[in-house]
């Protein structure tokens, strides 16, 4: 099978189960954590998936990395000449606090066999992409959390993949800078020309950041909506205060409204 | 010193020089009041001279045999002891804790062996292992590296379990090595236990070297601390403890800069 050459990511049937680990083999409730999941992600498209916890959006996200195999189903990304297709920006606490920012932004092209001094050398250019410039040998228990942030994205940046793969990465961060970020992420998408597949559970961040909102659904984990988001770019971030802007999120509220409340009085029982 | 390692805004290097300062101000005060105590209450004949001695004569008897050259042997031969077996606990002990704490087999494999070693007390072992090495050197080597061994092995493996899930995903989602991930992920973290183990097990040698040398010895600390006991000459028994006491604290300097050399990327608590 060959996919379109426009497209960064193709997703066809993928499916995932988790077998309930409390049951023994034969008693073992399975768990459909992904069902029938078609996606396609063009080259250069800011998608984001959006639903309740527990709709499978991080699942998914990781069988793309490749961090865990579906249990069914086809990925297919788009090839590059060297390096990696993709390149996560996980939640939190994900920069090792015993390297320097430069180091921690320099490691994901170690971890391609990239020799340390070049990769330190290579990571320049987007520690001041990330704007972090002047930060280059702190540690990362002497950054705020959205300058961690910008570290960890500089670290996916720097591997120059085809599309980078985000994983609720302000979801740790107060209203404020998380808000500031969403700009900042459009500013730097802009100048990074990536393809972009973001994982969120905020409906005005996936409205304000996206071209296309992948709305997804729980019990089993699936795509009930795919929503074009036809607001002009580049973006400020008054364009939240704006009537269509509102009118998105209230569409997208009602397709996930009955799933959440669900989702809230369960994790209170349990 | 300080600034090659560590610039952490919240301890500019101004103020790492006035704790350090701060550090061997207090130490003194401590250990003078505890001197000046000491003295008056002998002098005030709250309790019998030849049993505590004070500190005066014992810095009389000191000054006489590191003058006359006798005490030195002594040291040599402790620290020797000491140096031998603690290297041997260091050589074997963490990269089996290392092995343990990686790959399930080695644990299972070793795990009832070392939980009964370590019940054993060291103490119970010194008659058979003096009767296997002899009076010399080899079987004080031994006991050090008995009594440190355990703790290092615990606290290594303890440190690998305790490494960060997160943080081993990010090797493999940037397609790193196991190799890079011990390197990087594992090392590092596990370091801090590793400097308990060390620390722990430091303390506990020097036990094993006093126990090992007053049971059966002609010369070491152990040794002459024994010897002057039972001749009551109380000063030169104490003099033998505070060496000791030095010899620890040396120790414990000496793991402290390892700790600062490697661990720049930790907060100071205080």
């Amino acid at each position: 099978m060959t996919m379109p050459q426009h497209l960064a990511l193709s997703a066809r049937g993928v499916r995932m189960e988790f077998r309930n680990r409390t049951g023994n083999e034969s008693s073992g409730q399975t768990l459909v954590a992904l069902e029938d999941v078609d996606l396609d992600v063009p080259d250069g498209a800011f998608v984001s998936l959006l639903g309740p916890s527990g709709c499978g959006k991080s699942t998914f996200l990781k069988i793309v990395n490749g961090l865990i195999r579906q249990t069914a189903g086809e990925i297919q990304l788009h090839r590059v000449a060297k390096g990696r297709e993709d390149a996560m920006v996980f939640q939190d606490a994900a920069l090792f606090p015993w390297y320097s920012v430069t180091d921690n932004v320099a490691y994901g092209l170690v971890c391609a066999g990239v020799p340390r001094k070049e990769a330190r050398k290579r990571a320049q250019p987007y520690i001041e992409l990330v704007g972090l410039t002047g930060f280059e040998d702190r540690y990362p228990y002497q950054l705020s959390g959205g300058m961690q942030q910008r570290a960890n994205l500089a670290r996916a940046l720097a591997v120059d993949a085809a599309i980078l793969l985000m994983d609720e990465p302000f979801a740790a961060l107060d209203a404020q800078t998380r808000e500031l970020m969403q700009a900042e992420l459009l500013r730097i998408w802009n100048a990074a020309r990536k393809t972009v597949l973001f994982v969120t559970h905020q409906i005005d961040e996936a409205v304000f950041l996206s071209d296309r909102v992948v709305v997804m659904a729980r019990r089993p984990g699936r795509i009930i909506a795919d929503i074009t988001i036809e607001l002009p770019r580049p973006r400020a971030l008054e364009v939240k205060r704006t009537q269509r802007f509102v009118e998105y999120e209230d569409q997208i509220w009602r397709l996930i409204a009955g799933d959440v409340r669900n989702a809230a009085t369960e994790n209170a029982d349990g | 010193m300080a600034s090659r390692f560590a610039l952490p805004s919240l301890t500019p290097v101004a103020r790492v020089r006035g704790v350090m300062g701060e550090r061997l101000f207090y130490g003194l005060i401590g250990l003078v009041a505890v001197v000046v105590v000491w003295e008056a209450t002998a002098r005030m004949g709250l309790y019998k001279q030849s049993l505590m001695s004070l500190p005066s004569s014992i810095l009389r008897v000191a000054i006489e045999d590191t003058t006359n050259g006798s005490i030195w042997p002594h040291i040599w031969v402790s620290a020797q002891e000491f140096a031998l077996g603690f290297a041997a606990a260091l050589v074997v002990g963490i990269p089996l804790g290392l092995a343990i704490g990686i790959f399930r087999r080695v644990d299972y494999t070793v795990n009832g062996l070392l939980a009964g070693l370590n019940a054993t007390p060291n103490v119970a072992l010194i008659p058979l292992i003096i009767l296997m090495f002899g009076l010399g050197l080899e079987a004080k080597a031994v006991i050090v590296f008995l009594s440190a061994f355990f703790a290092i092995v615990v606290t290594t493996f303890t440190g690998v379990q305790a490494t960060a899930r997160r943080h081993l995903e990010i090797t493999r989602s940037f397609g790193g090595s196991p190799w890079l991930a011990f390197r990087s992920v594992v090392l590092p973290s596990t370091l801090p236990f590793i400097i308990s183990g060390l620390r722990i097990g430091a303390g506990r040698a020097l036990v094993g070297v006093v126990s090992a040398e007053i049971l059966s010895a002609n010369v070491g600390l152990g040794h002459y601390i024994a010897l002057k006991a039972q001749f009551l000459d109380t000063a030169r028994a104490m003099f033998g403890i505070i060496l000791f006491g030095l010899f620890g604290l040396f120790i414990g300097e000496g793991i402290r800069a390892v700790e600062r050399r490697f661990e720049a990327w930790r907060p100071e608590l205080h």
